[in-house]
């Protein structure tokens, strides 16, 4: 398992290589997953390992308080996320472009970094992005109250019991998230990106949302701010595109980068 | 007889992974799964195939093992499963190292 340490946190790192070259694309394609009980794997398990099949070298982390990366008590606002995969970058000696495809909150890093840093994004395909992250604090903390009240009644070992390890072991993160870091604090505190700095990203932008997804307006509001955006909006689907889509989603993107799968994969 | 090797190995890892008090718990064969058996989460299993990746190094390709794969298929993979493909890609690249 790669761990890079990047702004003293200890990051997840895996990155995938194609067996054949030129590497296409050109540049790396990194991946941002969302916020929660999310990590690098939803894209490990759907993205990933066809784009690099593909022949791209990719990069895939686990944001700092999710999946195998460290969960330091501060740290959660989307400027640190931004500061973290610059670092992260930095770490990996990529100072060139990097494509970066971002899900959900993975969307506002993404573009928040390439505001920060245009010259180091080569395109952005954003799948349920986000431009602020209003309300999502009240939203976790209603589902924290319900952890609270559950684990208030019947501690860790008697989960294990009745739902088994894995609902354990992600009870057990969310709890230490919630209640032992300044995430719910730093989410509330987020600014959203001013639309007169997303008016100046350049860079080739592909957006995908669901149509039933509780964010598809910012597919409308994209769509306005950079005209230059490709967006599809899929039909019957919510804002689990990644999972609920995912062969329409790995078309868009082979097709983003001009790549297809090595003849007989599929 | 690689077979027999790889998911020795493959059940090691596992242990390694999940702890020996659960996996001592469990029979872990060829018909185990992952998800349904094991309880790994998703985040596990990466880890699962870095140290594949780290054991087995080029003589395996696990891009391609998964690029082939759609979700559902990788949740429902079971341990034998990834332990035969290993088998015969090292079959392929040769005899394996100790």
């Amino acid at each position: 398992m790669a761990e890079i340490v990047a702004r003293g946190v200890r990051f997840h790192v895996q990155r995938l290589t194609p067996r054949h070259s030129p590497r296409h694309p050109e540049h790396p394609v990194v991946f941002i997953h969302g916020l929660g009980m999310d990590n690098l794997s939803s894209f490990y398990y759907t993205l990933a390992n066809p784009v690099a099949h593909a022949g791209a070298e990719v990069i895939l982390y686990d944001l700092r308080g999710h999946g195998l990366s460290e969960r330091p008590p501060t740290g959660y606002q989307v400027q640190d996320s931004v500061a973290d995969l610059t670092a992260l970058l930095d770490a990996l000696a990529i100072d060139g472009p990097v494509h970066i495809i971002g899900n959900s909150y993975g969307g506002i890093v993404a573009l928040g970094f390439a505001v920060a840093h245009p010259h180091r994004v080569a395109s952005m395909v954003l799948i349920e992005a986000h431009f602020s992250v209003a309300g999502w604090a009240e939203q976790i903390t209603a589902e924290k109250s319900t952890i609270d009240t559950a684990l208030a009644g019947n501690p860790l070992r008697g989960w294990l019991d009745q739902f088994g390890r894995k609902v354990t072991r992600l009870m057990d993160m969310a709890d230490d998230l919630l209640n032992h870091t300044t995430f719910l604090a730093d989410l509330k505190a987020v600014q959203p990106i001013p639309m007169s700095r997303l008016r100046t990203l350049t860079c080739p932008v592909r957006a995908i949302y669901g149509e039933h997804s509780d964010v598809v307006d910012y597919a409308r509001e994209l769509d306005e701010y950079l005209p230059h955006c490709v967006l599809t909006v899929l039909a019957g689907c919510g804002h689990s595109v990644l999972m609920d889509a995912t062969p329409a989603l790995r078309e868009i993107v082979l097709d983003w980068f001009g790549t297809q799968l090595p003849s007989g994969v599929r | 007889m690689a077979v027999e090797q790889v998911l020795a190995d493959v059940r090691a890892m596992l242990t390694e992974i999940i702890g020996a008090e659960y996996a001592l718990s469990l029979d872990i064969g060829m018909d185990t799964s992952f998800d349904a058996d094991l309880e790994l989460e998703s985040i596990e299993f990466v880890k699962l195939s870095t140290m594949l990746a780290e054991r087995y190094g080029d003589r395996v390709n696990f891009v391609a093992f998964l690029a082939t794969k759609e979700l559902d298929e990788i949740i429902d993979m079971t341990v034998g499963e990834v332990v035969t493909y290993i088998a015969t890609c090292s079959a392929l690249a040769g005899a394996i190292d100790g």
